[in-house]
C-alpha cells in the first residue's frame, strides 16, 4: 500500500503489524458482535417457540402428551459441518503456499477451498428448500425466523467469501501473479476464510445439537 | 515501534503441513464427540457444558493455529479477544434479562401469562 | 512555509473531478464537513419548524404527519447527518496532521466513507419525497412495524440506517489502524494529543456498537417485508428486543457524538491558558474508562419497559458510575484553566460554554438514573432538556470551538473574532433560553413528541419563550454562515502557528501542503512543538527526496454508487439491487487491481 512510501524511509508501523492485518482483524472483532447479535435474537426465543407450541420445532419434542418430531436433519449438516472444516484445512495451505513460494500449491489449495465451500453452499440450499417443503418458513414461527436469518447470514458470508477467493485465484493465474504481497493477500483471505468457520463451529452445536 | 524484519520472521512462523493435517484430523475427532454426545442419552444432563467446551476448543485451535493468532503480536489477540467477550458478555446479558422474570414468552411457558401479554407493563 | 516545489507528485488540481476522485484526507475532511454542515442548518430548518408549531397551544402550523416526520428526521439529521460527520470531518483533517503521518492507512477507504455516508444521506433525505420515517428517532416497534406504519417511511429509516452505518464501520476501522500504526517517531500512545485519543476511543465503539444496530434494523426489514416476527408478539415476537438492541448501539452512539468534542475542548483549553493539559493521563484513562462502562448502561432507556429488580439495580449503578469518570474530566478542565494566563477570544469562548452546558446536561443525566425518578421523567421534555444540553451545549458548542480554532490550519484564514464573539453570546443565550426551560416543562408532565397542547395547561409561556430561544439560536449560527464566506473572501494571511499551540498539525504550512509534512516530524514530548520552542529546536529541512502520494481514484465513488443503489433494493425494486452489486463487484475489482504505486 501507498503509506510504505508516503513515509520516510525505514518506518514501517509502530505496532510491526501490517495495516491490512490489523484492519482484517479489528472487522472480524466487529462481526463477533454481528453474530453475537444474531445468535442472541436465536437464544432470546429458543424455549418461547417450544412454549407457544406452534411447530414444526428444531428437535423431537413433547407437547401435551403428542411426539412432534424435530426438523433439524443433523446426518446431513454434520457432513457439511465437515465440509466446511475441511476448507479451512485448504485454506491453510493455500497461505502455507503463497508464503513459501509454492503457487501451485497456493492454486490447488484455493481451488479446492472454493468448491468445499461451494459444496456447503449447495447443502445450506438443500436444507432450506427442503424445510420449506416441511412448512418451515420465515413467518411459521420464531424458529424459523431465527434460523433463516442466523444460517442465512452465515451463507452470505460464506458466499462472499468464495467470490473473494475466486478473485484472488483469478488473479494468481495473470503473468505476475499475486505480486511480490501474494503472501499477505492470500493470508488476509485466510482470516476471513477461517473466521466463517468458526463462526459455523458455533452455530452447529448451538443450533443442531443443542435440545 | 517497527521491525519489519523481525514481523516477517513471525509471520513465516507456524505449524509445518504435517501438524496443520494433524490439527485438521483432532478438529474432526472433536467434531464426532460432540454428535455422539448429543446422542448418547445418559449425556443428557451435562450435554450443554460438554458442548460449549468442545466448541471453545474448536474454537480456540483455528482461531490460535489456522489463523495464527499465536503466532502474531500480542495485539492482535487482545483486540479479537475483547471483541469476543463482549460479544459473549452481551449474548449472555439479553439470555439473562428474557429468560428472567419480564419477557411475556418465559412468563407464558411458566403459565403466569398469556404469551400475547402487553409487552411493556408499567404497573409494577 | 515554501513547500519544497518540485519535490512532489503532483495531482492537486481543482475542479470538480479532482475532489470527486481525492483520497487525500484533507480534501475528504473538507466533504465532510461541508456536507454536514449543511445537514446541520437543514436539521436546523425542522427544529425551527417543530418550535413554531409549538409556540402557542393548539397550534396548528404544520399538520401532525408531518410533524411526526419532523421531530423524527431532525434527530435523524442531526445525529447521523451532521453531529457525527463534523467530527469525522475533525478526524479525517486532523488525525494525520496530528500524528504526523502524510495520510490515513487506507486513502481509498476513506473516501470510501464518505461517499457511502454521502449515499446514505440521500436516501434518508430522500424519504421527504416518498414518505418520511415518523416514528421518532429510536422508531420502537410495535410503532414501527407495518400495522402502524404501513406507508415506506420506516423502510427509508431502515436502508438509511444501515447505509450510513457501513460508512462509520469502515472509517472506524480505518482510523483505528491509522492511529495505532501510522504515529511519527516519538509519537507514543500516552504522547497522543487527547483528541486523536478519543478518535481512537469512538473508532472502537463503533466498530463494535454498529452490528447490533445493523441486525435489529435486518430484522425489522424482515418483520416488515418478508414475514418475520421478531417483534410480533401476536407471533410470539418481542418488541423489547428491538429496544435492547438499538440501545445496546446507542448508548456507546451517545459516546461517539460527545468524545470529539471533549477531545477539542481539551485541545483548546490548554492552548488558550498557556499551561499543559492538566491531567493527561487521567484525561486518557476517564476517556476509557467512559467508553468500557457505555457497555452495560444501555437499559437505562428502557427502565419502564418493567425489567425485574435485578437489572434495573445493575444498570442504575452503572449508569451513575459513569458520572465519576466524567467528573473527572470536568475537573481537569478547570485545573489546566486554573493558573494559566487565560485568553478568552470565540474559540476559549465555546470551549469554557462546553464545560457549562455539558456539566448542567451531565447532572440531569444522573438524575434519570435512578430507576424511580425515571419513571416519572421517561418521555417528557426533560429528557428533550437533557439530551440537548448533552447534544447542543455539549457536542455542537465544541464543534464550533473546534472550527474556531482550526479554522486558519484548514483554511489559512483566521475568522472574524467581533462576528464571532458575537455568534459565541447568541448561541450561549439562545441554548439556555431553548432548553433549561424544557426541564420545568418536562417536570410538570409535558410529554416528549407531542404535536400541541391545551391552554388550560399552562404551558403556553415557556413554550413560546422557547421558540423565541430556537430563533436566537438560529440567528448565531446565521452570523457564523455570514462570518464563514466573509472570510472566505480574504488572501489567506494565517501564520503557521497562530495560537502558538503545541501540536503537530500546527508546525505544517496554513493550509498543509498536500503531502502534509516536508520532513516527518521527530516528537520528544507531550506537547512537541511547546518543547522544541523551549530547546531551541529548529525544524529539519526537507532534502528534496521524491515524496510519493497515493494517486486519486474514482473507485470509491463508483463502489459507493454500486453500495446505495444495492440498498435502495428493499424499499424499490429487487432489481436496483442486482445493478448494484453488479456495479459493486466491478468497483471492487477495479479497486483490486488499480496500482496504487
Amino acid at each position: 500500500m501507498a503509506q510504505a512510501v508516503a513515509h520516510a524511509p525505514a518506518h514501517g508501523t509502530n505496532t510491526g503489524i501490517e495495516n491490512r492485518k490489523l484492519l482484517m482483524w479489528l472487522f472480524l472483532g466487529s462481526e463477533c458482535l454481528f453474530f453475537g447479535s444474531l445468535i442472541a435474537t436465536y437464544m432470546v426465543f429458543k424455549f418461547d417457540v417450544i412454549a407457544r407450541g406452534v411447530g414444526p420445532f428444531p428437535h423431537d419434542v413433547m407437547i401435551n402428551g403428542v411426539l412432534h418430531h424435530g426438523i433439524l436433519d443433523i446426518p446431513t449438516t454434520s457432513a457439511s459441518t465437515f465440509v466446511l472444516l475441511m476448507s479451512s484445512l485448504t485454506m491453510v495451505f493455500a497461505v502455507y503456499g503463497a508464503q513459501h513460494a509454492r503457487p501451485t500449491l497456493m492454486k490447488l489449495s484455493l481451488l479446492a477451498t472454493i468448491v468445499l465451500g461451494l459444496v456447503f453452499l449447495g447443502f445450506q440450499v438443500y436444507e432450506f428448500v427442503t424445510f420449506v417443503h416441511e412448512g418451515l418458513t420465515l413467518s411459521t414461527n420464531l424458529f424459523g425466523a431465527t434460523f433463516f436469518l442466523l444460517t442465512g447470514f452465515h451463507g452470505t458470508h460464506v458466499g462472499v467469501g468464495v467470490l473473494y477467493l475466486i478473485s484472488m485465484l483469478a488473479a494468481s493465474m495473470r503473468r505476475n501473479g499475486l505480486g511480490a504481497d501474494a503472501g499477505a493477500h492470500v493470508e488476509i483471505a485466510g482470516l476471513y476464510w477461517h473466521f466463517v468457520d468458526i463462526v459455523w463451529i458455533v452455530i452447529f452445536p448451538l443450533l443442531y445439537l443443542m435440545p | 515501534m517497527a521491525h519489519q524484519t523481525q514481523h516477517a520472521a513471525v509471520a513465516q512462523h507456524g505449524l509445518t503441513p504435517r501438524q496443520y493435517i494433524m490439527l485438521g484430523v483432532a478438529l474432526t475427532v472433536i467434531t464426532v464427540i460432540e454428535l455422539a454426545a448429543s446422542y448418547i442419552p445418559a449425556l443428557t444432563p451435562v450435554l450443554v457444558p460438554i458442548l460449549l467446551a468442545l466448541t471453545a476448543i474448536k474454537f480456540a485451535a483455528v482461531v490460535g493455529y489456522f489463523m495464527h493468532l499465536r503466532f502474531e503480536d500480542g495485539l492482535l489477540a487482545k483486540v479479537f479477544t475483547s471483541s469476543l467477550i463482549l460479544a459473549i458478555l452481551i449474548l449472555v446479558a439479553l439470555a439473562a434479562l428474557f429468560w428472567g422474570d419480564y419477557a411475556p414468552g418465559v412468563r407464558a411457558a411458566r403459565g403466569d401469562a398469556p404469551a400475547s401479554a402487553p409487552a411493556a407493563p408499567k404497573a409494577h | 512555509m515554501a513547500t519544497a516545489a518540485g519535490t512532489l507528485a503532483h495531482h492537486a488540481e481543482s475542479g470538480v473531478w479532482s475532489w470527486l476522485t481525492t483520497v487525500d484526507h484533507k480534501r475528504i475532511g473538507v466533504l465532510y464537513g461541508i456536507t454536514a454542515f449543511s445537514f446541520f442548518i437543514w436539521g436546523g430548518v425542522q427544529a425551527l419548524l417543530i418550535r413554531t408549531q409549538l409556540a402557542v397551544p393548539n397550534g396548528e402550523v404544520i399538520p401532525a404527519t408531518l410533524y411526526n416526520q419532523l421531530f423524527t428526521m431532525h434527530a435523524l439529521t442531526m445525529i447521523f447527518l451532521a453531529v457525527m460527520p463534523l467530527g469525522a470531518s475533525f478526524s479525517n483533517f486532523l488525525t494525520p496532521l496530528m500524528i504526523g503521518a502524510r495520510d490515513v492507512a487506507f486513502p481509498r477507504l476513506n473516501a470510501l466513507s464518505f461517499w457511502v455516508f454521502a449515499g446514505g444521506a440521500v436516501i434518508l433525505t430522500s424519504s421527504f419525497f416518498f414518505e418520511a420515517p415518523g416514528a421518532g428517532w429510536f422508531n420502537y416497534v410495535p410503532l414501527a412495524g407495518r400495522t402502524y406504519s404501513p406507508g415506506q417511511g420506516i423502510d427509508f429509516y431502515v436502508i438509511g440506517l444501515t447505509v450510513l452505518g457501513l460508512s462509520s464501520l469502515m472509517a472506524a476501522l480505518n482510523f483505528a489502524v491509522t492511529i495505532m500504526n501510522m504515529r511519527a517517531p516519538g509519537m507514543t500512545m500516552m504522547r497522543l494529543p487527547v483528541f486523536i485519543w478519543m478518535v481512537l476511543i469512538i473508532s472502537f465503539l463503533l466498530i463494535l456498537a454498529l452490528p447490533p444496530l445493523t441486525v435489529a434494523l435486518i430484522e425489522l426489514l424482515f418483520d416488515r417485508n418478508y414475514g418475520t416476527n421478531f417483534f410480533n408478539p401476536a407471533e410470539g415476537g418481542d418488541p423489547i428486543l428491538w429496544q435492547h438492541l438499538f440501545w445496546i448501539f446507542g448508548h456507546p452512539e451517545v459516546y461517539v457524538l460527545i468524545l470529539p468534542a471533549m477531545g477539542i475542548v481539551s485541545e483548546v483549553l490548554p492552548v488558550f491558558s498557556r499551561k499543559p493539559l492538566f491531567g493527561y493521563s487521567a484525561i486518557v484513562f476517564a476517556g476509557m474508562a467512559i467508553a468500557f462502562l457505555g457497555w452495560a448502561v444501555w437499559s437505562h432507556h428502557m427502565f419502564t419497559t418493567g425489567m425485574g429488580a435485578v437489572p434495573r439495580t445493575i444498570f442504575a449503578a452503572n449508569t451513575m458510575l459513569i458520572a465519576v469518570p466524567t467528573g473527572v474530566k470536568i475537573f481537569n478542565w478547570l485545573g489546566t484553566m486554573y493558573g494559566g494566563s487565560l485568553r478568552f477570544n470565540t474559540a476559549m469562548s465555546f470551549s469554557v460554554a462546553f464545560i457549562a452546558l455539558f456539566t448542567i446536561g451531565g447532572i440531569s443525566g444522573v438524575m434519570h438514573a435512578s430507576p424511580p425518578v425515571d419513571t416519572q421523567q421517561q418521555d417528557t421534555y426533560f429528557i428533550i432538556a437533557h439530551l440537548h444540553y448533552v447534544l447542543v451545549g455539549g457536542a455542537v458548542t465544541g464543534i464550533f470551538s473546534g472550527i474556531f480554532y482550526w479554522f486558519p490550519k484548514m483554511t489559512g484564514r483566521l475568522l472574524d473574532e467581533r462576528l464571532g464573539m458575537t455568534q459565541f453570546w447568541l448561541w450561549f443565550i439562545g441554548v439556555n433560553m431553548t432548553f433549561f426551560p424544557m426541564h420545568y416543562l418536562g417536570l410538570v408532565g409535558m410529554p416528549r413528541r407531542i404535536y400541541t397542547y391545551d391552554n388550560d395547561l399552562g404551558w403556553g409561556f415557556w413554550n413560546m419563550f422557547e421558540t423565541v430561544g430556537a430563533f436566537v439560536i438560529a440567528a448565531s449560527v446565521l452570523l457564523f454562515v455570514i462570518n464563514f464566506f466573509r472570510t472566505m473572501q480574504q488572501e489567506p494571511t494565517a501564520s503557521d502557528n497562530p495560537w502558538d499551540a503545541p501540536t503537530l498539525e500546527w508546525a505544517t504550512s496554513s493550509p498543509p501542503p498536500e503531502h502534509d509534512f516536508d520532513v516527518i516530524p521527530v516528537v520528544r514530548a507531550r506537547d512537541p512543538l511547546w518543547y522544541n520552542r523551549d530547546h531551541n529546536i529548529q525544524a529539519e529541512q526537507p532534502t528534496g527526496e521524491h515524496i510519493h502520494l497515493p494517486p486519486p481514484s474514482y473507485y470509491p465513488l463508483l463502489l459507493a454508487v454500486g453500495v446505495s443503489v444495492l440498498a435502495v433494493g428493499p424499499i424499490s425494486h429487487i432489481a436496483f439491487t442486482a445493478l448494484g452489486a453488479v456495479i459493486a463487484v466491478y468497483g471492487i475489482w477495479g479497486w483490486a487491481l488499480e496500482p496504487t504505486e
